[in-house]
């Protein structure tokens, strides 16, 4: 049959009828007794009914211009019937949210495993992303802003210029392979430290450089920087954070303050692991570098010594650190000096670190 | 002793159903890359208003990700806008330009919220329905605006003082144009007695090392409900609050509990307690007619001031 019992509001009062709905060929026929007794009917043309996109398991429809007028019928039957009356016009529509209408662990279960799918994306898509991006962006805007970024923090420092002249042309005798234009920069600061920014400008305190002693320490500091460049991890590690906290945020709009805490702080120890695997990869291709210029690799197990001297290898604070455990670090080099065959001695190099010697008495 | 004639609203929303909205909501926002944003709101309102009751029918909002996504569109065009004066000034390293470019940057920023609080309002209530009868906000964009400016200014000169009266008086506007249908709003509250339960809250929660801290947010509830006047011709109803102090208790630990151990996975469960806890504290009291609301408000379908208030983080009622 074509009868329904339906909840019927009429728009204009907030009085809710018990009404029969009736399935006509081309109308809904909607009457009701209103409070006086009195018999009522409704007469809804069946293009402009429109269906409510809910949640719950009551059918809703609404009818008219604004305000309009509404039925609502729990009835489990209508939408097969609805169907079968009219073959023409679709009441409802599939919907990614009909999936709301399940039972609860079918819910918890879909839901889990898109959260699941949501992680493999954030710790295995990120990065690869990341990656992706970064390889895409243009060489000279890269340029353009490692020198905006390098003008406006060099202001901080006070260069020292002769030793920036001399160590400028001890890089000049190491073929890095890279096609970025290397431009070396010395500063009077006491920490043994030094980094690179994107576009090829290195930085180098000149702490670092009195703690050394032989020409492959200050060969491999440079490699390992010059990797840096080369590979773009600037740019790798801003848009693996940029989309880590795009990610989390999006995920945690409506979210409050707790887990949005929680999770930045997440978020941070992730970045610091990937820019930890950067370190590492910047050794490698480093000592690649060495391997083509015939330089001693020994130059990194003593670079390396010389940072753990100075750094000291608390293990509970360097777990947090950007750099790798430098006894991990030293232990990778000192394999690597094993497997290394002939190596050549470099007078022109050698001349030239003695001239930063000089300089640095 | 005559029995006082008492309503209330019950919500009926399951955590693993809002749960699955949520997921649903930020997958679909990620893979299109936060286009999906304004639908996700949508569907999430319509569930919310969906399990809400009131004498036996469910609230519905008639809003749609399509009018919210133009909103959006023009939100995103306006903080934009925004932030291109802001780093235009940084840029130019010119010391007169910079400084314009923070100050239109932060009045802008300022002007906004009035703004976005009027549009959201006008759209939240537009929207809104029950039993087919929509409620309304009749607000003045140009007055609302004028209250903030001056409020505000005067507030800046008070050190913060004038701040509560200040808030008085925007929620004494906006309820005083709110309509449900042919039903009106006031607001009771006054800004001496309001300044105060903050002073003896602020001061309270210091000494007890935040223990106060419950009784102070019981209060401020207590406070914003407790004025709240409904009016239905000549029948005068009255909010009424029941929470406590206790009941605050239960509801923060639990709910701190349940988000801190699921690493924030369970919150759609504490948001559900949360909405329970508000809905079953509030009464209304008076003979109300539910059969004989008129409907009298117009449509309004411009979502922009919506969105605006949800960027700048604004709640709403
Ligand atoms: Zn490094």
């Amino acid at each position: 049959m074509y009868n329904f019992s339906v909840r019927y509001h009429d728009g204009r009062l907030s009085i809710a009828h018990d009404a029969t709905l009736t399935l006509m060929p081309d109308h809904w026929l909607i009457h009701y007794r209103d409070p006086s007794g009195e018999l009522v009917s409704a007469r809804w043309a069946l293009h402009s009914i429109v269906t409510d996109e809910n949640f719950s398991n009551l059918f809703i429809f609404r009818y008219g211009e604004f305000p309009q007028q509404t039925i609502e019928c729990k009835d489990d039957r209508l939408p097969e019937t609805l169907k079968k009356r009219y073959s023409e016009k679709v009441f409802f529509k599939r919907r990614i949210t009909d999936i709301f209408k399940l039972n609860n662990t079918t819910i918890v279960g879909v839901a889990l495993a898109v959260l699941a799918l949501m992680g493999l994306g954030y710790w295995f898509g990120l990065p690869w992303l990341a990656g992706a991006v970064a390889s895409r962006f243009p060489v000279s805007t890269e340029v353009q802003m490692g020198d905006t970024m390098y003008e406006n923090m060099i202001r901080a420092y006070d260069v020292d210029e002769r030793l920036t002249a001399v160590t400028s042309d001890f890089a000049k005798a190491i073929d890095f392979k890279t096609h970025y234009p290397i431009r070396i920069t010395v500063v009077k600061n006491k920490e043994v430290n030094a980094f690179a920014l994107p576009g090829g400008r290195i930085v180098v305190f000149d702490g670092i450089l009195r703690k050394m002693h032989t020409k492959e320490e200050l060969a491999a500091l440079l490699a390992h920087e010059v990797s840096h460049v080369h590979y773009r991890h600037s740019l790798r590690n801003i848009f693996r954070s940029l989309g880590g906290y795009l990610f989390i945020s999006l995920l945690l709009n409506d979210v409050n303050g707790v887990v949005t805490v929680l999770a930045d702080n997440s978020n941070t120890l992730a970045n610091l692991t990937y820019s930890r695997e950067l370190e590492t990869e910047a050794d490698s291709k480093g000592m690649a570098i060495f391997k083509a210029n015939g330089l001693d690799l020994k130059g990194f197990v003593d670079l390396f010594t010389v940072l753990k001297g100075e750094h000291g290898d608390v293990e509970a604070l360097k777990l947090l650190s950007t750099h790798p455990l430098t006894e991990d670090r030293l232990r990778a080099a000192a394999a690597m000096v094993k497997g290394q065959g002939a190596v050549r001695d470099d007078g022109d190099l050698e001349r030239k670190w003695e001239v930063i010697e000089n300089e640095l008495k | 002793m005559e029995q006082q004639e008492t309503r209330q609203l019950t919500f009926h929303g399951e955590g693993a159903k809002l749960f699955g909205i949520y997921i649903v909501n930020i997958l679909l926002t990620i893979v299109t890359f936060g286009l999906y944003y304004p639908w996700a709101r949508a569907a999430l309102l319509k569930y919310m208003y969906e399990e809400s009751e009131f004498e036996g029918s469910r609230f519905t909002f008639h809003g749609t990700g399509k009018e919210m996504f133009i909103g959006f569109i023009k939100a995103i065009g306006i903080f934009l806008g925004l932030y291109a004066i802001l780093f235009g000034g940084i840029l130019s390293q010119n010391a007169t330009l910079m400084m314009l470019g923070l100050a239109v940057f932060y009045i802008g920023l300022l002007l906004l919220i009035p703004i976005a609080i009027h549009g959201a309002l006008r759209y939240r209530a537009s929207r809104s329905s029950w039993r087919g009868i929509h409620f309304g906000y009749r607000g003045d964009r140009k007055e609302l605006l004028n209250t903030f400016i001056i409020g505000s200014i005067i507030t800046l000169v008070t050190f913060g003082i004038y701040g509560a009266w200040l808030i008085i008086e925007l929620r004494k506007y906006i309820f005083k144009n709110l309509r449900f249908g042919n039903i009106t709003f006031s607001y009771e509250g006054e800004g001496g007695a309001f300044f105060w339960l903050n002073i003896k809250g602020y001061f309270l929660t210091i000494i007890t090392f935040g223990i106060y801290g419950f009784w102070w947010v019981k209060d401020l509830f207590n406070y914003y409900v407790n004025n709240i006047r409904m009016y239905q011709g000549e029948t005068r109803l009255a909010f009424r609050s029941t929470a406590t102090a206790g009941g605050y208790f239960k509801l923060l630990i639990v709910n701190v509990l349940i988000v801190v151990l699921s690493l924030g996975l369970a919150t759609p469960w504490a948001i559900v307690r949360t909405m329970q806890f508000v809905f079953s504290n509030i009464h209304i009291d008076g003979p109300l007619d539910v059969d004989a609301i008129i409907q009298t408000e117009a449509d309004y379908t411009d979502a922009t001031g919506e969105d605006l208030a949800d960027m700048i983080d604004i709640g709403i009622v």
